[in-house]
Order: C-alpha cells, then sequence, then structure tokens
C-alpha cells in the first residue's frame, strides 16, 4: 500500500494526509489524564487486536485522544449519551471500577479473558457499576467506542493492507471492475498455498 | 507485361492494407485483452495471428515474384479462421452477461467489429496472394468474380463495418467531440463510391472514389491522433497511462480505415482508369 | 490539519476559486451588505445552488451563502475517509426518538454545494402517481403540482448535470433519453443485475450524475469509487461544478464560510435580509426576498431561530408545520459473501438499480415504495457497518478479511409523513452563539412493513446468485425532507406550490424541506426540479409585479 505513494494512484493531498496520520505517535496522549489513557489503549488492544509483529501499530488510542482533545464531534449525539468527552471519562473510569470489582486490579491490568469478558457485558447492558451514572453501557459501547475505535482503525494503511482495500485512487482509479479482476496496481489476495505467489505478485503491484 | 506488373503492384498495396490492418488488430486486442486479464487462455490467439499476419504483409510488400507464397497464404487463411473464431467468442460474451444483446453489453462486452477486422485481414493478404500469379483487367478472378469487384466489395463491406463500430462506440461517448461523427459518415460514402465505381463503365466516379478513399485513409490516422489527445485529457492525462490507454479512447483502431480505404484504392487500381 | 478552505473564506474580492484550474479563479460580482439585492439564498445545495443559478441568468442580483467551505476539488480532496470528514456537517446535533437518525457523513453537508458535493449521485425521477399520493394511492398527502410540468423540470436538470443513464429506461412514462451513455457494471452492480434476471424483474444501470464521456473542462469518471468522500476528478457533477460556475458566470455572489444565524423582517412582517457571521464578524445583508434553502435541518431550524414577537413560533410558522413532518428514507440492506472476488468499493457505489417495487403495487402490504441499488463501501463505513452487527475484536478482524468478498443491495425507502417527527431547538448553544437543533424520529408500522418486503426480497436476490453468510443490516436511514412542506392550503402547510412562504410573502424556502411525501427514490433531481421551477415562477410573478 505505500509502496504506491509515488505512483498516481496518490495524489499531493492524501500523500500529506496520510504522512500526518503515519507521524502519530501510538504512545503520545494529550487528553487524557495518565490512568484514562491507559485503560484507553487497553481497551482499543481488546477491540482490535493488532498483530504483536507489526512493526507500528495504528495508533487507535491516540485518535481518540487527539479527537477529545479537539472536541470533535460526528455531527450527531443520541440523548442518551453525555457529551463526547464526558462521555469517554466516564466509561473510563466505569470500566476500571468494574474491573476493581471483579479482580481489584484496573482494567488494564487484567489478563484479555477478563478484560474481553468485561467489554462483553458492557456491550450486554449487564455493567451496572455506578459510576456509568445514567449513560447506558450499551449505548456507549455501541455508538461511542466501537464507532470511535474502528473509524480510527480503518483510517490506517495498515489496515487498508489487513482487508486488501485497494487504496487512495486518485487520479489513478480502476479500470477492471468485474468479478475476479484484479488491476495491474492491487495487491493480490494471498490465498492458503498461494502465499508466495501473492507476495511476488505485490511487489510488483508496489512498483506500478 | 503491363497487366501482371499492374497485378503486382495491387498485390503488394494489398499486402500492405492486410499488414496495416492486422497491425491495428495485434495492437488493439493486445490492450484489450491485457485489459481483459487474458482471462480465457485463447485470448493470445488472436496477437500471434495477427503478427503472423502483420510479418506476411510486411514481406509480401517487398516481394516482387509473380507467385503466391503458399506459407503466407496459410498465414492468413488462418488469421481469417482466427478471426470468425474470435467473432463467436466475443457474440457468446455479449450474451452471457445480465441483459443478453443489450446497449449497456454492446457498449462495454468484448466488441464484435474486432475479431471481424482480423478475418478481413486475412483475406486482403490472402487475396494479395492469388493476385501475383494472375493477369490484370479482365480475367483476374477472386472468390468467383472479378477480382476488382472482390476487393471493391471486401472494402466497402469493411468501410461500413469499422464505421459501423465507429457508431456504436461514439455513441456510448455521447458524440460528445463533434469531430466523432466524421468516421461514422465518411466511409460509407467512400463504400457507396467505390461500389457505385466498379459497377459503372463512366470514368466520373473512379475519380471520386479515388480522392474520397484518400480522404478516409488520412482519416484513419487523423482518428489515431483524436484517441491519442482523448487519451491525454482523461484524468490524470498521460501519467496516468496505465489506466487511460486502456479505458480511454483506442488509439490503434482508427487506422483500420487507412488500411481498408487503400485496399479500396487497390482495387480501383485493379479495375484500371483507361475503359 | 486545516485546510486553507476550511480556514478562511475563498470567494471574496470579486474572485471566487474555479473548480475546473488548479489555482484557477473566476470574477465574481461583489455587493455591498447594505446594497438590497433581489435575492439573499441561504445554502447553495440541491436547492439553493440551482435556484442562485437561474435567477442570476433571470437577471436578478443574488448573493448565495453557504456555512460551508469553498472546495476545489482538484487540489483538497484526498482519498481518505477520514481526512475527507470536512465535506460534511460535524456541528453537534442533537438526536432522540425510538429511531434515533444518524446524522454528520450520513445524509448532511457542509460544502459550497451543499450535500451534492458528497452525494452518490443517483438521478432518478418521481413515480407520477407520488405527486398525488394521497388521492391516487391512498396515503402521505397531495403535491401542489402537476407531474407533467415537473417531468419538463427533470429533464431540464438531467441536461444541465449531463446524466449518464440507460438508452432505454424501464419505468416509467416515456422520458427524453439521458444526456451521456451509461456507465459500466462492477462486479457488485452484475450481482444485483443477475440476481434480478434469477427473480424475473427489471433492473437497469443506475442514472448517476457522473460523467461516463468527457464533459467541458471536466474529466470523465475514473472508477476510484470515493464518490461519496468527494470527487476529485471534477467526474461527479455536483452543484459546485455545474449550476455555481453558471450562477458566478451569470452575475450571482457565493460568500463561503458564511453562516446564517437569522432572517430579518421588518414591521410590515415581510423580509428585510440576513444575519450572517463570516470571518468572526456578525455582519447583515439587506434583500428584497430571502430564501432558505438550508436542507432539512438548518431550514425549520433557521426559520425558529428567526422568531420574534411579531412571530412568536418562528417565522412563516403559523401552521405550526415548521420542523414537523421529517422523512428519511429508510436504507437498509442486505449484505453477503461470495466465493468470487467482488471488491465492490471499485467505481460509483450504486451502479444498477431495480426500481420494480416503486411502479409495482401487488402483494404489497404497505404504502409506498422503494428502489435498491448495488453498494459498494468504503472500509471505515464498512467497519461501521459490521460493527452494528455487535462484532469487534477477532472476530470483526476475520469478518473484515472478507471485505472483497462482500456483495450487498441497499433500499431507498420511503418513509411516511409523521407530524411527530421533527426538527426542534435546544438551550444548547453552538460555536456561532446559536441554539442547536434537537431532531426526533420514529419510523412508524407502514415503514416497518416496508423494510421487511425488501429485506425478504433482497436476501432472495443474493440467494439467486449464491451468496452466502447473507444478514440483514437494519439501521440505517437516508436524506432528509418535510420540515417545511408545500401545499394548497396555509392551515396544512408552509409554502405553497411556487415555494413561497404563505406568511411572508418575500420568503421563500427552497429545498428537500418542501416535499410533502419523500417517495421511493433519491431526492436530489426533485429538489433541483423544483429550483428550476421555482426560479420560473419568480420570474413570471416578477413579470407580473407580484414579488
Amino acid at each position: 500500500m505505500l509502496a504506491k505513494r509515488g505512483t498516481p494512484s496518490w495524489n499531493p493531498q492524501t500523500r500529506r494526509v496520510i504522512e500526518e496520520r503515519l507521524a502519530i505517535n501510538p504512545d503520545e496522549h494529550r487528553f487524557l489524564a495518565d490512568a484514562e489513557w491507559l485503560t484507553l489503549k487497553a481497551v482499543c488492544a481488546r477491540i482490535v487486536p493488532q498483530p504483536p509483529e507489526r512493526a507500528r501499530p495504528a495508533p487507535i488510542a491516540a485518535m481518540i485522544d487527539r479527537k477529545l482533545a479537539a472536541n470533535g464531534s460526528d455531527g450527531y449525539r443520541d440523548t442518551r449519551l453525555p457529551p463526547l468527552r464526558e462521555a469517554w471519562h466516564r466509561a473510563l473510569r466505569a470500566l476500571d471500577a468494574e474491573a476493581r470489582a471483579l479482580r481489584s486490579c484496573p482494567f488494564r491490568d487484567l489478563g484479555c479473558t477478563d478484560q474481553d469478558a468485561l467489554l462483553g457485558s458492557v456491550q450486554k447492558g449487564e455493567a451496572h457499576d455506578p459510576s456509568w451514572g445514567d449513560m447506558p453501557p450499551q449505548l456507549f459501547f455501541a455508538k461511542r467506542l466501537l464507532h470511535d475505535a474502528l473509524s480510527a482503525y480503518y483510517a490506517d494503511p495498515h489496515a487498508w493492507n489487513e482487508i486488501g482495500f485497494g487504496g487512495p485512487a486518485s487520479p489513478r482509479g480502476y479500470v477492471r471492475m468485474n468479478y475476479d479482476r484484479r488491476d495491474p496496481w492491487e495487491a493480490s489476495e494471498a490465498h492458503p498455498g498461494r502465499g508466495a505467489r501473492a507476495l511476488r505478485e505485490n511487489e510488483r503491484v508496489g512498483r506500478r | 507485361m503491363r497487366d501482371s506488373a499492374t497485378a503486382i503492384e495491387a498485390a503488394r498495396r494489398l499486402a500492405l492494407s492486410a499488414a496495416l490492418l492486422a497491425g491495428s488488430v495485434l495492437t488493439d486486442s493486445a490492450i484489450e485483452h491485457y485489459r481483459g486479464s487474458f482471462r480465457n487462455r485463447a485470448m493470445y490467439t488472436p496477437l500471434a495471428s495477427a503478427a503472423l499476419a502483420v510479418g506476411a504483409g510486411l514481406l509480401a510488400m517487398c516481394d516482387p515474384r509473380p507467385a503466391p507464397h503458399r506459407g503466407r497464404s496459410a498465414v492468413n487463411t488462418v488469421a481469417a479462421a482466427v478471426g470468425l473464431a474470435g467473432l463467436g467468442f466475443h457474440i457468446y460474451n455479449v450474451t452471457k452477461r445480465p441483459g443478453g444483446v443489450s446497449w449497456l453489453n454492446l457498449f462495454y462486452a468484448a466488441p464484435l467489429g474486432a475479431p471481424t477486422a482480423l478475418t478481413f485481414a486475412g483475406a486482403l493478404g490472402w487475396s494479395a496472394e492469388q493476385l501475383r500469379a494472375q493477369p490484370a483487367r479482365g480475367s483476374a478472378r477472386l472468390f468467383g468474380m472479378q477480382a476488382h469487384q472482390a476487393l471493391a466489395a471486401i472494402s466497402a463491406a469493411g468501410l461500413i463495418g469499422t464505421a459501423a463500430e465507429a457508431a456504436l462506440l461514439h455513441f456510448r461517448g455521447a458524440y460528445h467531440n463533434p469531430a466523432m461523427v466524421l468516421p461514422v459518415t465518411a466511409p460509407p460514402v467512400g463504400a457507396a463510391l467505390l461500389a457505385w465505381s466498379v459497377c459503372s463503365p463512366a470514368p466520373k466516379p473512379r475519380g471520386l472514389a479515388r480522392m474520397w478513399l484518400k480522404l478516409t485513409a488520412f482519416l484513419g490516422f487523423a482518428g489515431a491522433g483524436f484517441h491519442a489527445y482523448g487519451v491525454s485529457r482523461n484524468m490524470g492525462g498521460w501519467r496516468n497511462w496505465r489506466q487511460n490507454l486502456l479505458n480511454g479512447p483506442p488509439i490503434p483502431a482508427p487506422p483500420a480505415f487507412t488500411a481498408l480505404a487503400l485496399s479500396g484504392l487497390a482495387a480501383l487500381l485493379l479495375r484500371g482508369d483507361r475503359s | 490539519m486545516s485546510d486553507g478552505a476550511s480556514a478562511s473564506p475563498r470567494a471574496t474580492n470579486g474572485c471566487a476559486p474555479d473548480v475546473f484550474r488548479v489555482g484557477g479563479w473566476v470574477p465574481m460580482r461583489a455587493h455591498a451588505d447594505d446594497e438590497e439585492v433581489d435575492f439573499a439564498i441561504v445554502g447553495t445545495g440541491a436547492g439553493g445552488g440551482t435556484l442562485a443559478c437561474k435567477l442570476a441568468e433571470y437577471g436578478f442580483s443574488v448573493v448565495a451563502f453557504d456555512a460551508g467551505a469553498y472546495w476545489r476539488p482538484l487540489e483538497d480532496f484526498a482519498s481518505d475517509e477520514h481526512h475527507q470528514a470536512k465535506l460534511y456537517w460535524t456541528d453537534e446535533r442533537l438526536v432522540d426518538g425510538e429511531d434515533p437518525l444518524q446524522l454528520g457523513s450520513n445524509n448532511s453537508g457542509k460544502s459550497v454545494g451543499g450535500s451534492t458535493v458528497h452525494f452518490a449521485m443517483v438521478s432518478l425521477r418521481f413515480r407520477p402517481e407520488w405527486f398525488r399520493a394521497r388521492t391516487a394511492l391512498g396515503y402521505g398527502a397531495d403535491w401542489p403540482l402537476d407531474w407533467r410540468e415537473m417531468w419538463r423540470y427533470y429533464a431540464e436538470v438531467e441536461r444541465a448535470l449531463t446524466i449518464s443513464g440507460p438508452v432505454r429506461y424501464p419505468w416509467g412514462p416515456k422520458r427524453p433519453r439521458y444526456p451521456y451513455r451509461p456507465h459500466e457494471l462492477n462486479a457488485a452492480a452484475l450481482a444485483l443485475a443477475q440476481g434480478a434476471e434469477a427473480l424475473g424483474i427489471a433492473w437497469a444501470p443506475t442514472p448517476l450524475a457522473t460523467l461516463s464521456a468527457p464533459r467541458g473542462h471536466a474529466h470523465p469518471c475514473v472508477y476510484r469509487g470515493m464518490c461519496v468522500i468527494g470527487c476529485s476528478t471534477n467526474a461527479k457533477q455536483s452543484v459546485l461544478v455545474t449550476w455555481l460556475p453558471r450562477a458566478l458566470e451569470a452575475g450571482a455572489e457565493i460568500r463561503d464560510l458564511a453562516m446564517v444565524g437569522k432572517v430579518e423582517h421588518d414591521a410590515r412582517g415581510r423580509v428585510t435580509g440576513v444575519h450572517y457571521q463570516r470571518q468572526g464578524q456578525w455582519r447583515f445583508q439587506r434583500a428584497r426576498n430571502v430564501v432558505v434553502a438550508g436542507y432539512a435541518i438548518e431550514t425549520p431550524r433557521l426559520l425558529l431561530n428567526s422568531a420574534s414577537s411579531r412571530f412568536p413560533q418562528g417565522l412563516g410558522n403559523s401552521s405550526g408545520l415548521v420542523g414537523r413532518n421529517l422523512m428519511v428514507q429508510s436504507n437498509q440492506a442486505v449484505w453477503g459473501v461470495m466465493e468470487r472476488e467482488v471488491r465492490a468499493y471499485k467505481g460509483p457505489p450504486s451502479l444498477a438499480i431495480s426500481e420494480h417495487w416503486n411502479y409495482c403495487d401487488e402483494g404489497k402490504d404497505f404504502f409506498g415504495g422503494y428502489c435498491y441499488m448495488s453498494q459498494g463501501p468504503l472500509p471505515v463505513v464498512w467497519a461501521g457497518t459490521q460493527a452494528k452487527r455487535g462484532l469487534w475484536g477477532h472476530r470483526l478482524l476475520d469478518e473484515m478479511e472478507l471485505y472483497n468478498h462482500q456483495v450487498g443491495l441497499k433500499i431507498v425507502g420511503e418513509c411516511l409523513p409523521q407530524e411527530r417527527n421533527g426538527v426542534t431547538l435546544t438551550d444548547i448553544k453552538d460555536q456561532y452563539g446559536l441554539p442547536i437543533p434537537r431532531i426526533t424520529y420514529s419510523y412508524c408500522d407502514n415503514d416497518r412493513r416496508l423494510i421487511r418486503h425488501a429485506l425478504g426480497f433482497m436476501r432472495r436476490s443474493l440467494e439467486a446468485v449464491d451468496a452466502r453468510e447473507i444478514w440483514d443490516e437494519t439501521d440505517d436511514t437516508c436524506h432528509l425532507n418535510g420540515t417545511a412542506r408545500m401545499g394548497d392550503d396555509p392551515a396544512t402547510s408552509v409554502v405553497n406550490a411556487d415555494c413561497r412562504s404563505w406568511d411572508v410573502p418575500n420568503l421563500w424556502i427552497c429545498d428537500g424541506s418542501v416535499f410533502p411525501t419523500v417517495g421511493g427514490v433519491n431526492p436530489s433531481l426533485t429538489i433541483q426540479a423544483i429550483a428550476c421551477r421555482t426560479a420560473d415562477r419568480i420570474k413570471a410573478l416578477a413579470a407580473r409585479a407580484e414579488l
């Protein structure tokens, strides 16, 4: 994907935008307090478990932190949810509270299974710690947590590679739109047994 | 002597036509079949056959001998057959899509005129060989009729067929540029003039036909120029050649008009301008 | 990163951006604020932008305001969903009701050119009977417009946008041939076509406002599939690259990054101009007429915010219907996975369509109709769709790896007008100091029956093309209409057939808010047709000195 930066598939504006995104430090936070930040990172690691061998993981938590710093909006808020910052503050505190009730440690120190189980109960609306206040946990999970985490993850070129998305496409778009057709500048799918061939093809693709 | 010299001359001009037409098919089918990812192995066949036909045509152009060459004749016969097979494949490609024979599929599925052009190239190349052993006016015969009439018929049919393909694809382009009506109108007029001049004993239509066919020949190259302009004005221009050569107007297609106009002129040469 | 266009206005000092030339400018007539222009238009989208063009071409002096930025698509648009959120109305709005709406990128644009800068270009005509929905079909309300008159205006808009559509359209009365030919189908569209043929119904390549051949300075579509995050090639025939360049040439002025906060009126109850904020300062533009064209949320919001002692319920609201009868269209979908690679993200999202259920009423247990189209969601949108299934963690990542094998069908379905659905004001203030709106929405039983029918039918269509793991996406809507409906009775409507306010003779509303019913097709073509008609009516009224 990134090897195509210099090809007609990427225009200058796209290069600027993606360079800025790739420059985001996954470990830097500007808005959240330290404890909340660590909780957020742990939550994001469960919502989107990135491969540990990835050299530079997609900075999901950092992007959410930036959204909070800018007090960004998607243009609509369910009235059952408090505003963005309040919602996240409350949720991160509540998750730690739930974790302490479970295992007497903050969320980040729980084992993965416990973390997943706790997130699952939040998703099902079965989390009852008073820290949630009048914010329905299942609504926060669906409308804020998943929404913000996934929008951040799938804005990263690594995620595009993972799903086989063709990536940026301007001025050069696509020619072959029929079934089972790849344009010469699109990456090949690595089916089981075809991994080596796909790798070779994709190296050629990067140069197109 | 003079008759056979004219016959050789006509044969060599026909060989040029055949080579040009086969060259147009070779380049066009290479690009289009590449666009189609050579999904079906058979899609390599017209490239090979057209390449051989180009070779045969070039050799025939340089060959002064008054005898048909077996190898070149065979290459041309095969090219004609490959073209017909291609037509069958292309018809299948159109009809198997949702909507079958519909405007949408005629626009975007495999073009019917393109393989037919290979058949015409083979027919012209084969005729060029046959003419070598024959005297010119009067007794030269091809396909069971007088040679110049057969060649005029082939050329006229080719001009009309190619014009029809251009009409379809320019319709797909909504005639967004006024010049797009030229390949739809001029070649059929040339075909009509050609037919008139081989059916009529008068000399006047021959002069008109000759002039119009030369205009049509020029139009073929002008068309390639227009198409190159069309490629360059798509998004990204020449820098985006990987997309624009495939999606833009086909640059190798218009010279088919030049080839067919030249074969029409060769027919007129055989007809002679002395009654 | 701040875009130049979002930071400070570009259409100033007698120049506006030339969207067709990198770094180019076109001259723009400039009016002083205290010059009383003929028309001040709030919003430059499908309604406001079209009307600004037509009125300027008819010789009226026009200033059109837009809260959004004046983009240069060739330079400003990146191939990135996250960055392109700059096209949408992302200022906070509250949503509630039984079925709270998703706004922002879903249906609300904030750009010069309005929501047409990000729309999916689907350009469909109303079924003629819908203009008489109550008398002919027994539901909703009648429009005070005749379909035959609208047919002419549809043709004008289709020509202006150079719609690329099928040579023969399978549904509805005869229409002139679309100016350009249809686009090639991608695999997702082929799946719709194959499914439709298997089920024995008609389908067609979708009439789209994007070029299939060159036109003027605009390039034909390159099939990059990023239409809904902004077309960077100008193939998309948005208002920004069609009506507005014409408007500028005819002498209209466009003011970008200019948020209109209030419409002012005098003691006689006639509007006198608009208060707008630009570059941090509140200003006032005098005008003989004001047209509100902010789409179905901002239009009622502005009218309600313009309440005064004379109009305590809001401007032009004697009927009490400003903000009421909000309609969306159901946008439910059915998705499946195919063995073959589909790569649906290539090409415009909706290349094939069937309007069968807009024209066939047999066997329906609901009023109204729907069309359905093929889909090609981009990664972030697709992840959001998967999230609606409740997927996260490894289950989500595994599902997302099937991205290139996804195929889907999505409806644009008619929802009935209900007075309980609508836009009201809250006490929360936005960055301009204006009260933000609350949007309340709930489906009715008819809406749910239509959705059920559509999901069942689309499922059968996907089964017919051997898609597996088929599932229903039930939480999605599109478009916004109805909050200032037109009618022939001032008690039950806000504007008349000419889009003129019943209460205030020099106040006009020209956008999707005026729809009494919403039909089963995307509204953009109809909004633009109404704007063309309104311009003609204004010209006629002016000639008779009735303005």
